[in-house]
This record gives structure tokens, C-alpha cells and sequence, in this order.
């Protein structure tokens, strides 16, 4: 059952991604939800189901995009193993240290994009590969609390 | 602080061999995810646009009374315009011109949009069933929009002009100066290979040019806002403001060919 939800979850915030409101972006940005639940995954289940549902969470994202590579499912599969080698290492029961995690690992997502987005030869200026990088990861762990509320709700 | 164990890395690299069988089949996954999330999000939509229906009313009912108006005033010019329009092609006929086929078109609802800020796509309720295919141009009455990349049976995928992988051979309709007009993920669009002495200057109304392979010649892009040099001296270029408001666009017109 349990997995159900978290399935409908994915769905339901691939969904929220595609209709997101325009007037909520932020300097043309829109929060990456489907990475913040699957960091919320791996803080909130087992590693396997982190796992599972990184790797669903990356190919509904990758479904939607105009592109044919499947960038986000092997990226999100390697940051759920690497937060939860991480999790092993550091205590990660405060909410800021979650939400530092979250900057962090979308930061990373957002760089590997931006950088193959640039070696396939796409012409992005500095200042909105920067804009990419940075408000996008920033408006995510802003976001990331409420995604986390709404995983450990699933997860309970 | 990661030393990883023998069966570890062997774990890992199952998953990363299953993860490139996935990305080798990607698109597999796209038609039966399209079918799962189309019908909630074209509920949603209808939802959205009567709960802003119903805000909006008097404004609504200001507007239809405006757009009537409008409206009766168009068809008196429409008449007169079909009369032009008869003559030029009885003209055209006397002077063995190749007569221009007119255009049909499908019109979309747009159900969604680009799961992220690195490209710039739509998904339009329209597909296979309606007659989209891969490569048709979509328009919207202020301009250009994009063209279809993917198509589904009730949904397509169109990419923007604004998204960089996305290029369009455009023209300036004042001089026919060409160039190559291509998406910056930002709020312009960057006209580019212009020659050093290129006759263009702001304000200038960019069209798409009869070399493009895809786009029906004259449709408008944009108006160039800013005409600058590029960093290797030898050419010039100009960023184009689209005059389609591609961020907030909620209908668009698939032109069948």
C-alpha cells in the first residue's frame, strides 16, 4: 500500500512540474519537485525503495523533458545511493542539514544538466546557465520541507 | 569516507547496467506515462479555467462586449479584404504566378509544461488522432511558437522557440537580411551568422525565411530589441523579443501541412 502512494506521489508531483503556475516561478524558475522527493525517499525508507522510486521519480522527469537521454534516471539513481552512503557518515536528523542536502544535490543535478545541456553544443549564456544552477536549487530546498512532510506522511 | 565493498560495487553495477537499458528504451516509457497523466491534467485544466472563469465575470463580460464589437468591425474589413484577396489571386492567375496553397490548422489546448528550466516545451492535448505528426509547425495568433518533436495519441510535444535546440531560419522584413534564430532559455531569442554589414537595427520585424525546411515562409518571430558583435569580431547578432508571450501561452494553432 504503502508503495502505491508513494507511485501516486510521483505521479501526482510530476503532474504538479508540467502545470506548475507561471505566476509561481521564480526569475523563470520552477522548483525541481521530483528531486526533492526522491532525497526525501532516502531519509524517510529503506534504501531499496529509496532506490526504486529515485529511479521512478528520474524517468517521469526525463519522460517530460524534450530529449531522448535518460540524464535524470542515472543521475537520480547515484545521488540516492550517495545520500544514503552520506547518511551513514553524518547525522542527518536536523531539518537544516536535510535542506542543505537537498541545495546541495541539486546543485549537482542542476550542473550535470547544464553541462552536458552545453557539451551537445546549446548556446546558454553565463548569466542564465547561472540562473539555472543557482535560483533552481535555491527555490528547491526552499520547497524541499513540505515535500519532506508530505514523504514522511506516506512513509509513516 | 566512501570505501566501498566488493559486493557493493558489484550491486552498483547492476544498477547501473539495468539504468542504461532504461535509458535505451526511454521511449518506451513516454506513451504509457502520457496516458497516465493526460486525463487528470486536462481535468485540471478545465478546472482552472472555469474557477477563473468565475472569478474573472465582470471582467469577462467587459471584454465580450469589447471583443463583439470587435468583432463586427473585422468582418466589414474581412469582406473587403476576401474582394482583395479574389482579385490578387484572379491577378496572380493571369500572370501564371504558382499560387500559394492556404494553411490548415488544428488548434491545441496546452495541458502542460516543461518539467524543468534547462529546455522549453509544451504538451498540447492534440495528437496522433487529430492528425499531429512529428516536424508541424504550431503558431499562435501573435506569432510563432514552436514546432512538434513527439507525438502521442491525444497529446504532442512541441518545443519552443525559445529552447536552445530549437532553430529557425529567419529573415528581416525590412531588409531580407537573413539569419539563424535560436532559443537562449531566457525571455529573447538570439538571431545569428549576421554578416558584419547586416542591414538591421531595433525595431525591426524578424519573419521566417523561405530556406527553412519545416517553417511556412513569413510567419513572425519576433522584433529585434538589441543588435550587438560577437565575441570572435567576425559576425554580428540580434536579440529578438518572440511576440508570442511563450510563458504564459495557453492555446496554439498546429499547422497541417
Amino acid at each position: 500500500m504503502k508503495r502505491l502512494f508513494f507511485f501516486l506521489a510521483i505521479v501526482a508531483l510530476a503532474s504538479l512540474s508540467l502545470i506548475w503556475p507561471p505566476g509561481l516561478n521564480f526569475f523563470h524558475c520552477k522548483p525541481d519537485l521530483l528531486l526533492i522527493f526522491m532525497v526525501a525517499l532516502v531519509f524517510y525508507t529503506d534504501f531499496r525503495d529509496a532506490l526504486i522510486f529515485g529511479v521512478l521519480a528520474g524517468l517521469f522527469k526525463d519522460i517530460f523533458l524534450p530529449w531522448n537521454l535518460a540524464i535524470n534516471t542515472i543521475c537520480f539513481s547515484i545521488w540516492s545511493y550517495l545520500i544514503y552512503r552520506l547518511s551513514h557518515q553524518i547525522t542527518i536528523e536536523e531539518d537544516y542539514v536535510r535542506v542543505a542536502i537537498v541545495l546541495v544535490v541539486a546543485l549537482l543535478n542542476n550542473l550535470v544538466i547544464g553541462l552536458e545541456s552545453v557539451a551537445i553544443g546549446n548556446a546558454i549564456s553565463v548569466g542564465i546557465f547561472l540562473r539555472n544552477l543557482i535560483i533552481v536549487s535555491v527555490y528547491t530546498a526552499a520547497l524541499s520541507p513540505l515535500i519532506f512532510k508530505l514523504t514522511k506522511k506516506i512513509s509513516a | 569516507m566512501f570505501k566501498l565493498p566488493r559486493k557493493t560495487l558489484i550491486n552498483s553495477a547492476i544498477v547501473l547496467a539495468a539504468l542504461l537499458l532504461v535509458t535505451n528504451f526511454l521511449s518506451c516509457f513516454k506513451t504509457p506515462a502520457l496516458k497516465l497523466t493526460q486525463p487528470h491534467l486536462s481535468l485540471i485544466e478545465i478546472l482552472k479555467r472555469e474557477t477563473f472563469g468565475l472569478l474573472h465575470y465582470h471582467r469577462n463580460m467587459l471584454m465580450v462586449e469589447k471583443l463583439q464589437t470587435e468583432v463586427k468591425l473585422l468582418r466589414l474589413r474581412l469582406f473587403d479584404l476576401r474582394e482583395f484577396s479574389l482579385e490578387n489571386s484572379r491577378l496572380k492567375k493571369l500572370l501564371s504566378f504558382k499560387q500559394k496553397a492556404s494553411l490548415r490548422f488544428v488548434p491545441g489546448r496546452v495541458i502542460g509544461r516543461s518539467v524543468d528550466s534547462w529546455s522549453s516545451s509544451l504538451i498540447i492535448d492534440k495528437g496522433k488522432y487529430q492528425g499531429i505528426k512529428s516536424g508541424m509547425v504550431v503558431i499562435c495568433p501573435e506569432g510563432l511558437v514552436g514546432s512538434i518533436i513527439e507525438t502521442n495519441m491525444d497529446t504532442s510535444k512541441v518545443l519552443l522557440i525559445n529552447d536552445p535546440n530549437q532553430g529557425v531560419s529567419g529573415i528581416v522584413q525590412r531588409s531580407r537580411q537573413e539569419g539563424l534564430v535560436s532559443g537562449t532559455l531566457g525571455t529573447n531569442l538570439i538571431m545569428r551568422y549576421l554578416p558584419d554589414e547586416a542591414d538591421i537595427v531595433p525595431g525591426d520585424v524578424i519573419v521566417t525565411s523561405e530556406l527553412s525546411q519545416i517553417y511556412p515562409k513569413g510567419l513572425l518571430v519576433g522584433r529585434v530589441v538589441n543588435v550587438g558583435r560577437e565575441f570572435s569580431g567576425l559576425n554580428r547578432y540580434a536579440m529578438v523579443k518572440p511576440t508570442a508571450n511563450l510563458a504564459n501561452i495557453e492555446e496554439v494553432l498546429v499547422i497541417i501541412p
